[in-house]
């Protein structure tokens, strides 16, 4: 998968959890004040994420990531991993 | 804080001022409280509102610039524990002035916003509402349906709120509205200032209700109401934080009130199996009885413990653990005053004896500011997502209770890092088991309390009351830690009622 389709198939999945288009999703966007998540939706995206990708991504790996930029760079850091 | 630190000292009032209001707030509801005649006509008096104000309750938690006495939030869980011992449709009043209704004023309002306001509020002249439920949005405050839209230099609100307390003669209403765009947040929500009378707002319809029947319950309709932004509280679109902190006092509060009914309804178990005879003998003498009213007690013991520990919380700490407070002791609420009315035996059941009014009016704290169940797995979700902390050395228990309280820690440690280690990320997609995890926490956080309480009284009352709430929660993990019921037994036992969505 290259970038470019990270971000597609990433956005789509938190159009699933809050009722915004997935054309207004922008990476700079932060979960929980722009998106509207609370703390059990933003770790749900980021499990549905791990899931839907197949990657193996641990609670501490996810600490930080409060934007939808920072969730797709987790999508791509750990997809490149499974590739290397 | 491990058991063996002390609890920081009491913060803001000293406590033979403290002493002095609850004491004239106990001698005031001693006399003008009745229970039933407010239950029976759905009503709180005038005369019973007037009496808090000239009391200066409605100012608790208010700044002394404005006319109120500036108490700590712990402070004014003593005066709203005491009152619901007496009536909790007052508690209820008075708690959501104090609580929801100006906390987000006093805390996130302006200078100018500040003066409009706070003079009335303190002298109970204006009473104060709040309300984010929606009729498709009662927990999930991300789903927001009543919209505020920028036009100029005005904020256009539209929608309706359903189930706000005070509603019927509330002159302010402290509401939260989505917002979408504004201040920058794609979907944020604002906390906003609504005056009775402001065109355009209408207070609707008094509910019945099975308890609380005194308090007023309405639904708001608002129907393009035009704000200056100078209603909106604090920063524009920013108002998940703002409203985070605002339900952390209301939820503390209304489980003080929780702790005032329990401590009433053993007071009154406890003379009636004192006085009642049964097979030639006092209720009391009877070992049924007696493990009952110990369980009682131990509940009552926790639940204060964990209120009053709660209530003196920093505000990041004090947003998740108020999520434990308020479960905590509303379950345990409703267990005491059930088992209390239970010992008064067919009595109980009767209007009169004054349990049933009880029983009905505490039903609801186990659904509102949050349903339980959503709450607890709120809680659990936080345990799961908390950053390890690093290991501590602690000094070794010397006291059972504390060797009790560090194995129920490490039952529901040990349990979390397998859920994490099982599941891993997916945990947080299975919300049974993170609600079985919030049960879990919350046994800890009140065992916790109470022995942290237990430890720092040292009387072997408080240690048995401590011991015994852990025994109970020890009781209580093992249960949730074992798997639940098998989800083809579930449906099996459903039989041909449709699925739905699962998840």
């Amino acid at each position: 998968m290259n970038p470019d389709t990270t971000d597609a198939r990433v956005i789509p999945m938190i159009s699933q959890l809050v009722p915004v288009k997935p054309e207004d999703i922008k990476p700079e966007h932060r979960l929980r004040e722009d998106l509207g998540m609370d703390s059990v939706a933003s770790m749900e995206l980021l499990s549905m994420l791990a899931e839907e990708l197949e990657l193996d991504v641990g609670v501490e790996d996810v600490a930080d990531v409060h934007t939808v930029g920072a969730t797709i760079e987790l999508a791509k850091k750990f997809l490149a991993q499974k590739a290397a | 804080m491990s058991a063996v630190e002390v609890a920081s000292e009491p913060q803001g009032a000293e406590p033979e001022v403290l002493g002095a209001i609850v004491g004239e707030t106990e001698r005031f509801c001693r006399a003008e409280l009745d229970a039933a005649a407010i239950d029976h006509d759905a009503a709180i008096p005038t005369s019973v509102l007037e009496g808090l104000a000239s009391l200066g309750l409605f100012g608790l938690t208010l700044p002394e610039a404005f006319g109120g006495a500036a108490l700590p939030l712990a402070s004014a869980c003593k005066v709203v524990s005491t009152i619901a011992g007496f009536d909790r449709s007052v508690a209820v009043s008075l708690g959501l002035h104090l609580g929801l209704g100006t906390r987000g004023l006093v805390r996130y309002g302006n200078s100018a916003q500040h003066e409009r306001y706070l003079p009335s509020l303190c002298d109970g002249t204006r009473i104060a509402a709040f309300s984010t439920t929606e009729a498709g949005a009662g927990s999930d405050l991300s789903n927001l349906r009543t919209q505020g839209r920028l036009d100029g230099a005005e904020l256009v609100v539209s929608g309706e709120k359903i189930f706000v307390t005070n509603g019927g003669f509330a002159g302010l209403f402290t509401l939260a509205v989505s917002t979408p765009g504004l201040g920058g947040a794609q979907r944020g929500q604002s906390v906003v200032l609504i005056e009775k009378g402001d065109p355009g707002f209408s207070v609707l319809r008094e509910e019945k209700k099975l308890g609380l029947k005194g308090s007023s319950t309405t639904a708001l309709l608002l129907e393009d109401v035009r704000l200056p932004l100078d209603r909106v509280l604090g920063e524009a679109g920013q108002g998940a934080k703002m409203l985070q902190h605002i339900l952390s006092w209301g939820r503390t509060l209304m489980s003080a009130g929780c702790c005032g009914t329990a401590r009433e309804a053993i007071r009154r178990a406890t003379e009636h199996v004192s006085i009642r005879r049964q097979f030639g003998r006092p209720l009391a003498s009877l070992e049924v009885v007696r493990e009952k009213l110990a369980h009682m007690k131990a509940k009552h013991f926790a639940m204060e413990s964990l209120v009053d520990e709660v209530a003196r919380e920093p505000e990041d700490t004090l947003a998740v653990r108020s999520l434990a407070a308020k479960v905590f002791s509303s379950e345990a609420g409703w267990a005491v005053v059930d088992t209390a009315l239970q010992l008064h035996g067919g009595s109980g059941f009767i209007e009169e004896t004054g349990l049933a009014v009880m029983l009905r009016d505490l039903r609801v704290t186990r659904i509102f500011e949050g349903a339980n169940d959503v709450l607890l797995a709120h809680l659990g979700a936080h345990e799961l997502g908390k950053p390890a902390a690093a290991k501590v050395e602690r000094p070794a228990a010397t006291e059972a209770v504390e060797v009790e309280l560090r194995q129920l820690e490490a039952l529901v440690d040990g349990w979390r890092r397998e859920l994490l280690a099982t599941y891993k990320l997916g945990v947080f997609r299975a919300p049974r088991v993170l609600h079985q995890l919030g049960e879990a926490v919350m046994w800890r956080e009140a065992s916790a309390a109470a022995t942290r309480r237990a430890l720092r009284t040292a009387s072997p009352e408080a240690i048995a009351l401590a011991r015994t709430i852990l025994s109970e929660a020890h009781h209580e993990v093992a249960r949730l830690t074992t798997l639940p019921l098998a989800r083809d037994l579930v449906e099996a036992a459903l039989g041909d009622f449709p699925p739905g969505e699962t998840r």
